[in-house]
């Protein structure tokens, strides 16, 4: 048993340095996590992205950017694409908004009845 | 006896001693293995972050979507809202960089002016929002003088010979006239001088006015009549006939004792007091006029 007591010595410094350090670590001085990407922004910033998609895709026609912008919001990035489409035409919100969100989530391989109307060529009010 | 009481004596401290050592050993290993954990393999991950978390590539990313949204939808309070959430103090400033960025990577002209708008209306005051973004934005008063989109009166020839009262140029390569905006909206393009220089290259027999015709975005526009007139007598030449020259630009060969007034068809400053000068070598010099478009003409997705 005596020569056991430093070994338990040690590790009782490091039990209360291991409490100590993640206590200082996670609770004290976190780290300041500054590159963020949008795969972990609030559900309101990522849907606020989509919208900001949509209206580039809109802008320049240019696939490839968006689809790499959809991917950037994570593995759900199309589902967010196709859940603020819907939201948006579900409450009936900016036409030419809608549109672009609409065009983008067709263009990226979405789709949905509530989608139709908006669709250019495909039965649309355009 | 009195031999083992004083080992005793002796270990005792010693003994004390190894304990908190140990102690503290344990104690600083296990605190920066937490640290490590904490801060390195295992940081807090911000999962409803703000913009403001962005790293720089996705930031820059974020101002760019935020500028291609404002030219789409022209909603200046949702574009402000949308900067706001960077939490950027000096946001205009960040803006304009990445103008330049963009400028010096040859990114495609349309979102170079989107951006460049976006820094305007955040006040950035750069030689690059000037260049692409000269046009007055939505409910800014035009300050400078309206030039109407027509050839003015002064310069159409008369038959008797005007006074030379006209300022000559300067040798300076400042443009020398105030840019012009087009005093209410008109589909009719209205350029502004960018540039005037001296063409002292030697190369040309001739001393010529050459003039050079953008677009807003300074690409070559090929196409734009060009008037010129001078005591006695007037001509017309349109950019981009003479390929050796450039896409947008055109020439016109002077003659010594005649001051020249040039003025774009479609509305422009109008440059008077063109003389053939010496230039530095003695060779008589000629004069280059860089004119840009005002009015942007969105490319075509």
């Amino acid at each position: 048993m005596a020569r056991l007591r430093p070994f338990l010595i040690i590790l009782l410094g490091m039990a209360l340095g291991v409490g100590l350090g993640l206590y200082l670590g996670w609770e004290v001085w976190p780290i300041e996590f500054t590159d963020a990407n949008p795969a972990v922004l609030q559900a309101g910033y990522q849907q606020d992205y989509v919208r900001m998609t949509a209206a580039a895709y809109a802008a320049d026609g240019d696939l490839g950017a968006a689809q790499a912008r959809v991917a950037s919001l994570g593995p759900d990035g199309n589902e967010t694409v196709l859940s603020v489409t819907l939201d948006a035409i579900l409450a009936g919100g900016d036409e030419a908004e809608i549109r672009r969100l609409v065009k983008l989530a067709a263009d990226i391989g979405l789709s949905s009845p509530a989608m139709t109307p908006y669709l250019p060529d495909e039965g649309g009010s355009q | 006896m009195s031999r083992r009481s004083r080992a005793n004596q002796s270990e005792t401290p010693r003994r004390r001693f190894s304990s908190a050592s140990l102690l503290l050993l344990g104690l600083i290993l296990g605190l920066a293995g937490a640290l490590y954990y904490a801060w390195v393999a295992a940081p807090i991950v911000y999962v409803d972050a703000s913009p403001a978390r962005f790293s720089e590539r996705y930031k820059a990313e974020y101002i760019f979507l935020v500028s291609q949204s404002f030219a789409v939808d022209g909603d200046w309070a949702q574009a402000q809202r949308r900067l706001a959430a960077l939490d950027d103090p000096a946001v205009a400033e960040t803006v304009t960089a990445l103008l330049e960025t963009f400028v010096r990577e040859g990114r495609p002209s349309t979102h170079i002016h989107n951006l460049a708008v976006l820094a305007q209306k955040l006040g950035g005051d750069a030689p690059a929002i000037a260049l692409f973004a000269p046009t007055p934005l939505a409910g800014a008063a035009p300050t400078a003088t309206a030039v109407p989109p027509t050839l003015p009166p002064t310069t159409i020839p008369s038959p008797t010979p005007a006074p030379t009262t006209t300022p000559l140029p300067t040798m300076t390569a400042a443009p020398t006239a105030v840019p012009t905006f087009p005093s209410e909206p008109t589909a009719q393009p209205t350029y502004r001088l960018l540039n005037q220089q001296r063409l002292c290259d030697g190369s040309e027999s001739n001393p010529q006015i050459e003039v050079v015709t953008l677009d807003a975005l300074l690409e070559p526009l090929p196409g734009v009549e060009v008037l010129i007139s001078w005591d006695g007598g007037s001509d017309h030449f349109f950019t981009g006939f003479k390929p050796a020259l450039g896409e947008g630009s055109g020439d016109f060969a002077m003659s010594p004792d005649h001051s020249y007034t040039v003025v774009l068809a479609d509305g422009s400053p109008e440059i008077s007091g063109l003389r053939i000068e010496p230039c530095d070598d003695g060779a008589a010099g000629g004069w280059r006029l860089t004119f840009q478009n005002l009015i942007l003409q969105p490319d075509t997705p």
